[in-house]
């Protein structure tokens, strides 16, 4: 079973309602890749999945897995697996019925069934598990199970929709790993739906960040968070530090732009012209505090920033600093060194370095952080 | 029971305990008890109280008879006096029922033959003494029967008589109403079942309105009205007729209409329109706890429709099917109405018809009763052969 590519050609959906719930989209997801789509609640995820397993047809564009068109063709028919939010296992069958199901909807015989059964329960660690009721197995148990199932058929492409978000926390973090490892032996291709940053950066090759049907930036896990793209990306993925501004000049990838904090410099990610507003951002971790050394940072290419310190947690290896400049509230996170020394001055001078300051065209920001 | 005191109290606790007692009396003990006490004491119709009974009857059929020959000639004796003679007598009360068929009941009632005065004096004279004789008999008879009753009485056994002097044509009738009423809970389900699952599975709650008002609203009339607009539709000369008539395919007028009434077919019919309900909504109920990524997970795994029913929906559902099978098997084993209305007396009996007349037309009721049990105990062992097929507890029924 090897994986194909998904090629969604201008895909969206409008709802019988009026609703639409993806704007038309354009997205390749290669053969054997892990592929996330990560967005908050609602943004139109479940509804890509559905429209790529086919239980939902889309109002406009088509979608190949392969070579083959899938526009018309049934959810019975295509190449695919979906691993349901809920699992939907069947709890009148036995686990090794469930896993076999597939099996049994193509008529092989018992003795076939049963064999790949247990080879598939061998993959997901389940060995002996087979004659138990779904219900008699744990949360994790029940996910490997669903895994199984959806693998039994051999699909070339394996939908996974949020399958591991009623799990807690340690068992989410060991089914990540098994997850990807899964997926390294099988070389199905993964589309993985999740709200969950953490688990979109931690198993793919490749994340989709989404956002009210729209989808707003494609790239590697690090791409997503070190050169986000839109000012939506940037906030939902880890988190940032916005200040508002106008751009006043740019060079090559040179941007400055005038805050109410003074002249700050940055990356232009956006294309931004002169006169344009802008959001600045930087995150919590890129801020350093000067310490009373001010001098020179122009020269080190750091924007300085004068800020007042409200709050201080300390988070073990993390310290935690929560202060105001004016009306932005500003986050700075630090190692502890050990020796790390927070002077408790009314203004505390931050520095962080233009290079880590991105200038983004303003737009929907996060609101949900997960 | 001191559970109940601590949280309702001495008083309630009592009036609860008092209503379920007289419940179970009542509704279960009682008559269940004597139905059963009757259904095994044999009373036997062949000896000499019921042979005297039946002299009785007959005796008082014959007298009454002569009376009523009596008035007419006085009446006509009376008429003849009367100027305007040779007008019809519309004097003669009309006769009952009870002389027809009856044996030996001489000349039919009906209007006295008309006589000459001196013939009608003879027989004036002749029916006096004919019904002096007569009430000689009714005394004696009502005397011996007096006697022979009270030994009777002392002679009333139990037996299983009852049950074994039923005649072959009644077990037949037995046998093919138990097979009748499965053929209708089968027919029940075949149609329930998709009108429940898509009920169940519209995603439109306008629809599921619509088809859930549909279906209860016949409900609101009464079951007689529904089983005669039922005949009215299939009658000779009713609805369906007509249509077909008007539809070309025969001749109304020619008297080709299809006689649809009085036919198992048309029984069956106006049982399942009369009993959907007991069976769509268990099954409605079920399938509408189904979680509905089981469909979609097991079409996306390539299931057939038909195997996602019989894989999936089905055993979902089983409660809910047998709850309703149940229910349509008992109702139409029992009932009366539908086969005697639609019926005719021309289809086939059904056992319920054959326990009304052991009560009401034999006036056996040991043997209505013994009947009755018969019935009942037929329809226990079904629903646990029912439970047994659909392995549900009655737990899972009580759902
Ligand atoms: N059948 C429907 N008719 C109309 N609107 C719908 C329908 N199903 C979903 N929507 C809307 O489409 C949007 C996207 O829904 P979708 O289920 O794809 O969200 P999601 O990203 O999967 O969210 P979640 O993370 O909560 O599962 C939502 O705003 C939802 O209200
Ligand atoms: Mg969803």
């Amino acid at each position: 079973m090897a994986g194909q590519d998904v090629v969604l050609q201008n895909v969206s959906m409008v709802y019988p309602n009026g609703f639409t719930a993806v704007h038309p989209t354009d997205l390749t997801i290669k053969a054997g890749e892990f592929f996330s789509i990560l967005g908050p609640s609602g943004c139109g995820k479940t509804t890509i999945l559905r429209m790529i397993s086919g239980f939902l047809e889309p109002s406009s564009g088509t979608i190949s897995i392969g070579d083959t068109v899938m526009n018309g063709i049934g959810p019975n028919k295509r190449p695919t697996a979906l691993i349901f939010q809920n699992l939907a296992l069947f709890p009148l069958m036995s686990v090794w019925e469930n896993i076999a199901f597939g099996l049994e909807a193509r008529g092989e015989s018992k003795a076939k069934r049963r064999k790949r059964a247990e080879e598939l329960l061998d993959l997901v660690a389940l060995t002996g598990q087979g004659e138990k009721k779904p219900t008699e197995l744990s949360g994790g148990q029940r996910q490997r199970v669903a895994i199984a199932r959806a693998l039994a058929v051999e699909p070339s492409v394996l939908l996974l929709d949020e399958p591991l978000s009623a799990l807690d926390l340690k068992l989410r973090q060991h089914m990540r790993a098994e997850l990807k490892a899964i997926q390294r032996k099988t070389n199905v291709t993964f589309i993985y739906i999740t709200h969950d940053q953490g688990e979109a950066l931690a198993m793919s090759d490749r994340v989709a960040v989404m956002n009210e049907g729209r989808i707003e930036q494609v790239s590697s896990a690090e791409g997503i968070y070190n050169r986000p793209e839109t000012a939506f990306a940037a906030t939902f993925v880890g988190e940032q530090n916005v200040f508002r501004g106008r751009v006043v000049a740019t060079e090559g990838e040179g941007i400055s732009v005038e805050t109410e904090h003074g002249l700050l410099h940055g990356v232009n990610r956006n294309a931004l012209t002169p006169g344009e507003e802008a959001l600045v951002m930087v995150r919590p971790e890129q801020i350093e505090l000067m310490n009373g050394n001010a001098m020179g940072a122009a020269e080190r290419g750091l924007n300085t920033l004068s800020a007042r310190l409200e709050r201080r947690d300390l988070e073990g290896a993390l310290i935690n600093l929560y202060l105001r400049a004016g009306d932005y509230p500003v986050h700075v996170n630090m190692h502890n060194t050990g020796e790390t020394h927070v002077p408790g001055e009314q203004a505390i001078a931050l520095g962080f370095h233009w290079r880590h300051t991105v200038m983004m065209r303003p737009g929907n920001l996060a609101k949900e952080r997960a | 029971m001191h559970a109940l005191i601590k949280t309702y109290g001495r008083g309630l606790t009592v009036l609860f305990v008092a209503l379920v007692a007289a419940w179970v009396l009542l509704m279960i003990l009682v008559p269940g008890v004597r139905t059963i006490q009757r259904a095994f004491i044999y009373e036997d119709r062949a000896g000499e109280t019921a042979m005297i009974a039946i002299e009785i009857d007959r005796a008082y059929t014959e007298k009454f008879q002569l009376d009523q020959e009596a008035a007419d000639l006085h009446a006509q004796a009376e008429a003849e006096s009367a100027p305007s003679s040779g007008v019809p007598s519309f004097g003669a009360p009309s006769m009952g029922g009870p002389t027809i068929g009856v044996p030996g009941a001489g000349p039919s009632g009906g209007a006295a033959a008309r006589l000459s005065p001196a013939d009608r004096d003879a027989r004036l004279a002749e029916i006096a003494a004919k019904v002096a004789t007569l009430e000689g008999r009714i005394a004696d008879l009502e005397a011996r029967e007096d006697t022979s009753s009270g030994e009777a009485g002392m002679k009333e056994r139990y037996s299983f008589e009852n049950f074994t002097t039923m005649s072959m044509v009644h077990v037949r009738i037995f046998v093919l109403t138990l097979f009748y009423a499965l053929c209708v809970t089968v027919l029940s389900f075949l149609i329930c079942y998709p009108v429940a699952f898509v009920a169940a599975t519209t995603r439109s709650k306008g629809k599921l309105t619509v088809m859930l008002l549909l279906l209860v609203i016949p409900y609101a009339i009464n079951e007689l009205l529904r089983i005669f607009s039922w005949v009215m539709i299939l009658e000779k000369n009713g609805i369906l007729n007509s249509l077909f008539d008007a539809l070309g395919f025969i001749d109304l007028e020619a008297g080709e209409g299809i006689r649809f009434v009085a036919s198992n077919g048309a029984v069956f019919l106006v049982m399942v329109y009369a009993y959907v309900l007991f069976m769509v909504f268990p099954i409605y109920n079920t399938i509408d706890t189904l979680d509905p990524n089981q469909l979609e997970a097991a079409r996306d795994l390539g299931a057939s429709s038909w195997r996602i029913h019989t894989r999936v929906v089905i055993p979902h559902a089983k409660p809910g099917i047998a709850v309703g099978a149940i229910m349509t098997f008992m109702l139409s084993a029992g009932s009366i109405a539908a086969p005697e209305i639609v019926g005719r007396g021309l289809h086939p009996d059904w056992f319920s018809q054959l326990i009304y007349r052991r009560f009401f037309e034999a006036d056996s009721w040991n043997q209505g009763s013994a009947y009755s049990l018969a019935l009942l105990v037929a329809c226990v062992i079904f629903i646990f052969a029912t439970m047994r097929i659909f392995k549900v507890g009655i737990r899972d029924i009580a759902k």
